[in-house]
């Protein structure tokens, strides 16, 4: 468990560092990529069991404590992953920008922030690194400078504090209740019965709500992700929303109150709600960015669907969505923002014939719209198709039936695009395009290989076992109780 | 009551967020939520006639686990309201940004954004 | 009698920040808003934080010359074109009251003013008071936790600042892209 702490050290250490090395091209990639890698290869040697790292060596009553289960270690797994993919990407497409070390200083601090989040085990402690990967993503949505980044940047900083302000209140009130910060002793000693804890429930499902634009309040998130460079956009709406919305919410929920239907099946509601609307939105984009970023809107309903059945099959189909949504929605975003790089151009009516000069872009959005679209091999078709059989098998037909529209609004939806910007006639202003470099190409191509193969991770036995179930039944144990009993 | 008063507080800030169309208000507005999550915090560690959780030589004989006032809370806060003055002044260069490119704070007249 | 001062302190924030919301000029606003920052310390002198006292005056200060500087020979004058309809409002103070009312029963169950929960449970906060001095060595002990049991949130504290101004600093630098012409 002595990794765990490395998780938050490197990335900031590395962030800290580009800031001397500001000239110094050579140096500066070679450290991104050494940090990045670096740290994927920690998340795989990270330990399968549960275990605990106490910050300064106090005791769980008094420190902070750290803690790794399966559960998140496959997230860290895939932010590792994701953000290592997003950096490679980078090395390439930020050279149209200026100030490039002070990028990746912002990716490294919002990579800080997510890994703080997602191995702590402390409530303020999450608000803190919260703090930190949501200012480092206001930062580098503003990052172009354009009129219309920094207003999706404010109106980003405006929801997006007060989302964090309604969490904290959360943490106020949990405090109150039970004088203890840690998750596991509030999971002993929250009181579910107290109608406080309902108001605990509301203030949380609010913030993180907002924080992964769950229906009500999704309306930033199109302006935010699309702002954004292309590989932030890859990262933010490929677990950004992630692991500040929704696996706090998952926590919460399943292992520190504990499963309760009630507001499992509102949240299932708002799901199913917001997949509708995140792909109405999208059919009126002209934007590829725009377009993908509502898209995400519908995926990350399609998680809470999942979440809300709160049946182990529901369970297994929304930790799938995530893993697999972080794959092609990254990948989607990445050759749009390759697209964007060659031509200058976002608006896809005014493109086409694309797939003749460009042909590694054009094979690597085909493998990304076949996965989202759900076509049976690759990652997209399994996830969908474990939360419909899910919501059948626990009777929910109508939510079923909305996966089943949605997923098939957003198979008509994809092709249109693909024809748009790759087929057709190329038009004269685009003829001497030439595709983007192949440091930008080869990242694309790694999230190509996990589209194809992330289905293994249910089908092939030996993967199920290892990184897949142990999560879902990390969650399933239920609430936290017994693990840290005794006051020094 | 005096929560009653804190949650008023937050709430306004709250209507100023949501309903003023002015870069700056809407800074200030958000900086008054902060202080008054901030002040429910401390209200929440206050013990009655509660000393200050630090010996001293003012208070040689205090037995600070039976009179003292909660010291986590404060500690807390310190770090929220630092954190808070981090997002104040990163929502104060975006507002000066936009002031640079639109001449004004005023954002109905910030519509570059399609949608 | 303590009870009584932050009442009315309160009282008074809470008309400022009407006055904020209502005030025409901007800079007037802000200065406004450094009063309430200032009342808010005083409050926490009363309610026995004087650390925290401290750093909300000083952080008081830092955002009140941010702010000024922001709105400083500036346009700063709200204009009626700025403000919502007055439907829109009187809609959003509905709803605003509405939460109160809904919210207003679940302040009695909250520990009652004067007697938190901390002091009746094994609670680290009382750990922290037992044995905080001879742990840490330090008589302070809010210091003591801030700098040796959470540290580990200190640390991220000054990052958030770090990062935060990293973000100003980038995002008030005026030429973001190479080519020439595409900026802003």
């Amino acid at each position: 468990m002595g990794l765990l702490p490395l998780f938050v050290a490197i990335p900031l250490f590395s962030a800290l560092l580009l800031g001397f090395i500001e000239h110094k091209k050579g140096i500066m990639h070679t450290l991104v990529m050494l940090t990045t890698s670096a740290l994927v290869i920690l998340a795989f040697a990270t330990p399968l069991q549960r275990g605990f790292y106490f910050v300064g060596g106090h005791h769980p009553f008094v420190g902070i404590t750290l803690m790794l289960d399966p559960l998140n270690r496959l997230l860290l797994i895939v932010v590792q992953i994701l953000v290592f993919v997003a950096s490679w990407y980078s090395i390439g497409y930020m050279e149209q920008y200026t100030a490039k070390s002070r990028y990746f200083s912002f990716v490294f601090l919002m990579l800080a922030g997510m890994n703080g989040i997602v191995i702590t085990a402390d409530f303020f402690n999450l608000y803190v690194y919260m703090e930190i990967a949501t200012i480092a993503s206001y930062a580098l949505v503003a990052y172009g400078g354009k009129a219309h980044e920094l207003e999706a940047s404010f109106k980003y900083l405006v929801l997006g504090s007060i989302s964090s302000l309604f969490i904290l209140l959360g943490i106020a009130l949990i405090y109150s209740q039970t004088a203890a910060l840690n998750m596991m002793v509030v999971a002993q000693r929250l009181d579910v019965t107290n109608p406080i804890t309902w108001l605990i429930i509301t203030v949380f499902a609010a913030g993180f709500g907002l924080k992964s634009a769950l229906f009500p309040f999704h309306s930033w998130l199109p302006d935010a992700h699309s702002s954004a460079p292309a590989p932030v956009s890859a990262i933010l709406s490929g677990v950004l929303i992630k692991v500040v919305g929704i696996y706090v919410l998952l926590r919460f929920f399943y292992n520190i109150i504990g499963v309760d239907q009630a507001p499992l099946t509102l949240i299932a509601w708002l799901g199913a709600l917001s997949s509708l609307v995140g792909v109405l939105l999208a059919m009126g984009q002209h934007d590829f960015k725009r377009l993908l970023a509502c898209h995400s809107v519908s995926q990350v309903g399609y998680i809470f669907i999942g979440i809300g059945l709160g049946t182990p099959l529901g369970l297994i189909g929304a930790l799938l969505h995530i893993v697999n949504h972080s794959a092609f929605k990254s990948l989607l975003f990445l050759s749009a923002g390759s697209v964007e790089y060659a031509t200058g151009e976002r608006n896809f009516h005014s493109m086409g014939g694309l797939a003749k000069v460009m042909p590694w872009t054009n094979a690597a959005s085909f493998i990304g719209f076949t996965s989202i679209g759900g076509v049976p091999p690759l990652n997209g078709f399994w996830s969908k198709l474990i939360l419909i059989i899910a919501c059948v098998s626990s009777g929910q037909w109508i939510l079923g039936l909305i996966i089943v529209v949605v997923a098939i609004m957003t198979l008509t939806l994809f092709p249109k695009i693909q024809k748009y910007v790759f087929l057709g006639d190329l038009p004269s202003k685009f003829r001497n395009v030439k595709e983007s470099p192949w440091s930008m190409i080869l990242p694309m191509l790694v999230l190509c290989f996990f589209c194809i193969v992330l289905g293994a991770l249910v089908v092939v036995p030996v993967l199920r076992e290892t990184y897949f179930l142990p999560a879902v039944q990390a969650l399933l144990s239920g609430k936290w109780l017994g693990v840290f009993q005794n006051a020094p | 009551m005096i929560y009653a008063l804190c949650i008023v507080l937050f709430l306004l800030g709250l209507y100023g967020v949501l309903v003023k169309k002015n870069l700056i208000k809407i800074i200030i507005s958000l900086a008054m939520m902060n202080n008054a999550i901030n002040l429910f915090f401390i209200l929440l560690a206050y013990r009655k006639n509660g000393v200050v959780p630090i010996l001293s030589f003012l208070q040689p004989n205090a037995n600070l686990y039976e009179t003292a006032v909660d010291p986590l809370p404060q500690a807390l806060v310190l770090t929220s309201v630092v954190i808070g003055l981090g997002v104040t002044a990163l929502m104060v260069a975006l507002a000066i940004r936009l002031y640079y490119v639109y001449g004004t704070f005023d954002i109905t007249k910030m519509r570059k954004l399609r949608g | 009698m303590v009870e009584i001062s932050i009442f009315i302190l309160l009282v008074f924030m809470i008309i400022g920040m009407v006055f904020v919301l209502e005030m025409k000029n901007l800079l007037s606003a802000v200065v406004m808003m450094g009063a309430i920052d200032f009342g808010l310390s005083v409050i926490f002198l009363l309610l026995s934080a004087p650390d925290l006292a401290i750093v909300q005056i000083a952080v008081a200060v830092i955002s009140l010359v941010i702010m000024i500087r922001a709105t400083i020979h500036r346009e700063i004058v709200e204009t009626p074109s700025q403000e919502s309809t007055f439907s829109s409002r009187v809609v959003m103070l509905c709803f605003l009251f509405l939460f109160f009312i809904l919210i207003y029963p679940a302040f009695s169950l909250l520990p009652i003013f004067g007697e938190p929960i901390f002091a009746e449970s094994a609670s680290s906060s009382m750990k922290y008071l037992l044995e905080g001095m001879t742990q840490t060595g330090s008589p302070n002990i809010v210091t003591a936790i801030v700098l040796d049991f959470r540290a580990y949130d200190t640390l991220g504290e000054a990052i958030v600042l770090f990062t935060s101004v990293l973000g100003a600093v980038s995002v008030l630098r005026y030429r973001n892209r190479k080519k020439p012409g595409s900026s802003t």
